[in-house]
């Protein structure tokens, strides 16, 4: 899939969460590729993606995004109640997609056996590689995924790099925070490190 | 949270010493007014004076409530914190004038009808926005983050002004159908003698006075509150 | 547009019903609850009066408003494990659908807590129907203009203590209009006063649009 000027940017934005300032006056562009987000724990890396989806209200700046966006959080975000098959459904027929690729993308993604088990009884990895999925059934042109390797076993870390690979090479505007797996240095056009609510290009 | 209106709080300041003379010299006006100049009604006697600060109060408790809707558009509209410091300051002083409205309705009330209270329209709305102004309040008082708070409240505020009206009209109709007499013919009785409206006009001056004299001092109060406890 | 937005309300409501069939703890839950609270009002008030209509009305109005803020929030606490208010909300179109879809299923669910709760106060009560029709309708309009205030009430208490307290004091003032209108109405229809039925069930479909209109608007400010 190619795409044409997909990107998120975030200008002086600054976020104030619980009265403490989780982000300060952060200028980011991201576009086509891999963007790394770096930072110890408690930086504000997840409000910064939070920011960029626009789930989190700047107390000052701008967000904008052109082109629709999936951000998937540290937490899978499946509804309960739901199996995986149908929690994928409803969120490709949200967008107004095809849902014809679920089946096969939640097998390649090891959760083909447990689809039609309400997410409630599947253990976390599965959880996630059910969640992770919604990358490739979901075609749009901005992913925006908070430490996507937790809870992955080898297996779903390498579908996982591949799947980073490819939408990279989509043209896809891939923006990944994490604190660890140096590997994917290599992919990335662009690097930022966030300490204290400060994100500074690396 | 933007760095504006810093301006407004020095020229508040210089303002309120004047406000404050002038709505204390307005209150001790009216009350005079109220208790000796106004003539004595022909059929309720001297209790009816109190219709010279039951009026001004439900006035007033409509004005406050009134302010919190308006003040509650500008912080969802512009998110500039002064918006919210107007609206808790109102919905503050509204709470307390409800409060004493209600209150000053019994006061009248078991005297000229020997009850305490009547489900009369006005007073049954009164009361629910009382309860309103309550709510408001404690949803304030539950809220640990500034700006989550304010938009908590906000929305409640817009929601619950918008209401009002329609609640008036559904007590309204509910009497209307059981034909509850209406007691509370006063506050706008259409009889007043001239004196009685033009004290009734001071009244309702002096009492606006001593509101905007309240809101300017605790909405110095929440600004320097906010700048001292949430900085960006 | 609107087509769309309107799929993405049936979607979500879908989704609510589908989970609450496989799972109905909610729906159990307020069924259960408008039975206690009928019964012991029924108990309490003496059913010598609870007989009459305008107090048999009443008191269904009431235990189903309660029964409302019960099954809506069980219906949001649901969201509030793996964060998957988020996932919705950071859709295009997430928080309006949201609204519409919770709305829309809550509604269907509170049709058959308040058949339920209807069919035993008359049990109780021996209450005797002059208009059935004009009974349905009323209750029907009744129910539709219950759940966008709860709704709404429901999110802006989300994440703070003490929330069970604090919706039926932001609900239940908003909602005087409603049971005002749905007491008289229920009541003229037991008691076969059909232009008073029909007058209060147009009023309760007014109420019941300025409601959601509120709502939509205003919720998405609410949701952040």
């Amino acid at each position: 899939m190619r795409t044409v000027q997909s990107g998120a940017s975030l200008h002086d934005a600054t976020v104030v969460l619980d009265d403490r300032v989780i982000l300060r006056a952060v200028n980011l562009t991201v576009g086509p590729g891999l963007t790394l987000v770096r930072g110890p724990n408690g930086s504000g890396k997840t409000t910064l993606l939070r920011a960029l989806a626009g789930l989190v209200p700047l107390a000052r700046g701008a967000r904008q995004a052109s082109g629709d966006v999936l951000y998937i959080g540290h937490r899978p975000m499946l509804l309960r109640g739901l199996t995986a098959r149908e929690n994928l459904e409803f969120f490709v027929r949200f967008r107004g997609g095809d849902t014809r690729g679920i089946d096969g993308a939640l097998r390649a993604w090891g959760v083909g056996e447990d689809m039609d088990r309400p997410v409630e009884r599947l253990s976390a990895g599965e959880r996630r590689r059910a969640a992770l999925a919604r990358v490739e059934t979901e075609r749009v042109p901005v992913l925006l995924l908070d430490e996507p390797f937790a809870d992955l076993d080898d297996a779903g870390a390498n579908r996982l790099r591949q799947t980073i690979a490819r939408a990279r090479d989509d043209g896809r505007s891939v923006v990944i925070a994490t604190h660890a797996h140096r590997e994917l240095d290599e992919l990335a056009k662009a690097q930022v490190a966030v300490d204290d609510g400060a994100a500074t290009a690396a | 949270m933007t760095e504006t209106t810093i301006s407004r709080g020095n020229t508040l300041p210089r303002i309120r010493p004047w406000l404050g003379i002038a709505a204390a010299a307005s209150f001790v006006v009216a009350s005079v007014m109220a208790l000796f100049w106004a003539p004595t009604d022909a059929v309720q006697g001297n209790v009816y004076r109190i219709l010279y600060v039951h009026v001004p109060l439900a006035w007033l408790a409509y004005l406050a409530f009134v302010i919190v809707f308006l003040a509650s558009v500008g912080w969802l509209w512009t998110k500039n914190p002064v918006f919210d410091a107007i609206a808790v300051s109102s919905a503050e002083i509204g709470v307390l004038f409800t409060g004493l409205f209600l209150v000053a309705g019994s006061i009248w009330a078991k005297p000229t009808w020997g009850v305490w209270w009547t489900w009369e329209p006005r007073l049954v709305t009164t009361a629910i926005m009382f309860v309103m102004y309550v709510g408001y309040l404690l949803l304030r008082g539950l809220s640990t983050d500034f700006s989550r708070r304010a938009t908590r409240a906000a929305v409640f505020g817009i929601v619950a002004v918008i209401d009002v009206p329609i609640v008036h009209l559904s007590v309204l109709w509910a009497n209307s159908l059981h034909q509850l007499p209406t007691v509370l013919r006063a506050g706008g009785a259409p009889a007043l003698d001239s004196s009685m409206l033009l004290t009734l006009m001071v009244s309702l001056g002096a009492y606006t006075l001593i509101y905007a004299y309240f809101m300017t001092a605790r909405v110095s109060l929440e600004r320097a509150r906010q700048v001292r406890l949430w900085t960006i | 547009m609107i087509g769309s937005a309107a799929h993405r309300i049936a979607l979500v409501a879908g989704r609510e019903l589908r989970a609450e069939r496989r799972q109905p703890d909610g729906v159990v839950a307020a069924v259960t609850f408008i039975a206690v609270l009928v019964l012991l009002e029924s108990l309490v008030v003496g059913p010598q009066i609870a007989r009459e209509a305008d107090v048999g009305a009443a008191l269904f109005w009431i235990a189903l408003a309660f029964a409302t803020i019960l099954a809506t929030m069980r219906s949001f606490d649901r969201e509030l494990e793996d964060d998957a208010l988020e996932g919705l909300v950071a859709l295009p179109g997430g928080r309006d659908a949201l609204f519409g879809g919770k709305v829309l299923s809550l509604t269907i669910v509170l049709v058959l807590v308040a058949a339920v709760g209807g069919i035993l106060s008359l049990v109780l009560l021996n209450l005797q129907i002059a208009l059935g029709v004009h009974l349905l309708v009323v209750v029907l309009l009744g129910v539709l203009a219950l759940p966008p205030i709860v709704v709404v009430d429901v999110v802006l208490a989300l994440r703070l203590r003490a929330r069970a307290a604090l919706v039926p004091i932001l609900a239940l003032p908003v909602l005087v209009p409603q049971l005002v209108a749905a007491t008289r109405g229920t009541s003229a229809a037991l008691q076969g006063d059909a232009v008073g039925a029909l007058s209060w069930a147009g009023l309760l479909f007014a109420f019941a649009v300025v409601y959601t209109v509120i709502g939509l608007t205003i919720v998405p400010a609410a949701i952040e």
